[in-house]
């Protein structure tokens, strides 16, 4: 009997399940850092707020190369429903602290899924996911700069407008 | 054409010639591509035994449309259970032919 799976799909069946579950994370982290954008604009932080649209379309760039790349070899990518944001923050730490647990989620997530690579001998798509760890690792280097921000300057009086407008130097940090 | 997997209901084929894959349901077969295989496994993926028991499916019904809407299915709850173990036992089949395929 013919080997028609193979014929038709480059990536193990498992596998493809996990990058569809991933596709609903990286919709969701998207989501997510919409909600934390809206919550900046409304509290006048508006370069905290430019960050995190810009790493929400971040997040929809990394779910369609994980959506292009089941397609293209042959698997079915299906369209992620998004539900549960959260919209509601006490401070921009507590967003920026969120947004840190949001990457180790979704880094353990792509670990993971080379683990799962590795055990079903599907190097394809372990070899598509070494991108994916090295932005992850970024993603959370630039979250935890955020983060050391407020423990360098504080937020009290002057300091979170300030740190406001610290906020876009932190991706400027990234290596090339 | 080959038999792939059979359950109380459902039978599935490999059809080599026809690089397809059959199903064979209660009152007809219908033919599907892999793409439409793995649509199918994912709608069955989704269907919620649990519902039924609990109330929220009340009328215990599952209804399926398959290949581009070409076909459309309702299952009831013994068969909704049994199209799971189905799925499974398919796919299981296949990942099975393609590790012997590929020792071979």
């Amino acid at each position: 009997m013919k080997d028609l799976v193979r014929q038709k799909l480059s990536i193990h069946v498992d596998v493809m399940d996990l990058l569809n579950k991933q596709i609903e994370k990286e919709a969701h982290s998207s989501s997510a850092y919409l909600a934390m954008a809206s919550w900046c604009d409304h509290n006048a932080l508006s370069n905290s707020a430019d960050f995190f649209y810009e790493q929400s379309a971040e997040e929809r760039e990394h779910m369609m190369k994980i959506f292009k790349y089941i397609n293209d070899n042959g698997g079915t990518a299906f369209s992620p429903e998004v539900g549960n944001v959260n919209h509601d923050f006490k401070s921009l730490e507590e967003i920026f602290e969120t947004a840190l647990d949001q990457e180790i989620a979704i880094t353990k997530s792509i670990h993971n899924l080379v683990g799962k690579c590795r055990k079903l001998n599907d190097y394809t798509t372990e070899y598509f996911l070494q991108w994916f760890i090295q932005e992850q690792m970024e993603e959370e280097q630039t979250m935890r700069r955020a983060l050391e921000l407020f423990d360098l300057m504080g937020t009290d009086g002057l300091g979170l407008k300030l740190l406001d407008e610290r906020i876009p130097q932190i991706r400027d940090k990234r290596p090339e | 054409m080959k038999v792939l997997h059979q359950s109380q209901f459902f039978i599935s084929y490999q059809c080599d010639k026809q690089r397809s894959f059959f199903i064979k349901f209660p009152h007809k077969t219908i033919k599907l591509g892999f793409c439409q295989l793995l649509a199918f496994r994912q709608q069955v993926k989704e269907i919620d035994l649990e519902a039924h028991f609990n109330g929220e499916n009340s009328h215990g019904m599952e209804m399926l449309m398959l290949c581009n809407r070409q076909h459309f299915f309702v299952f009831n709850t013994v068969e909704s259970i049994d199209l799971k173990e189905f799925i499974t036992g398919t796919f299981a089949m296949l990942e099975l032919n393609s590790l012997l395929t590929a020792s071979v």
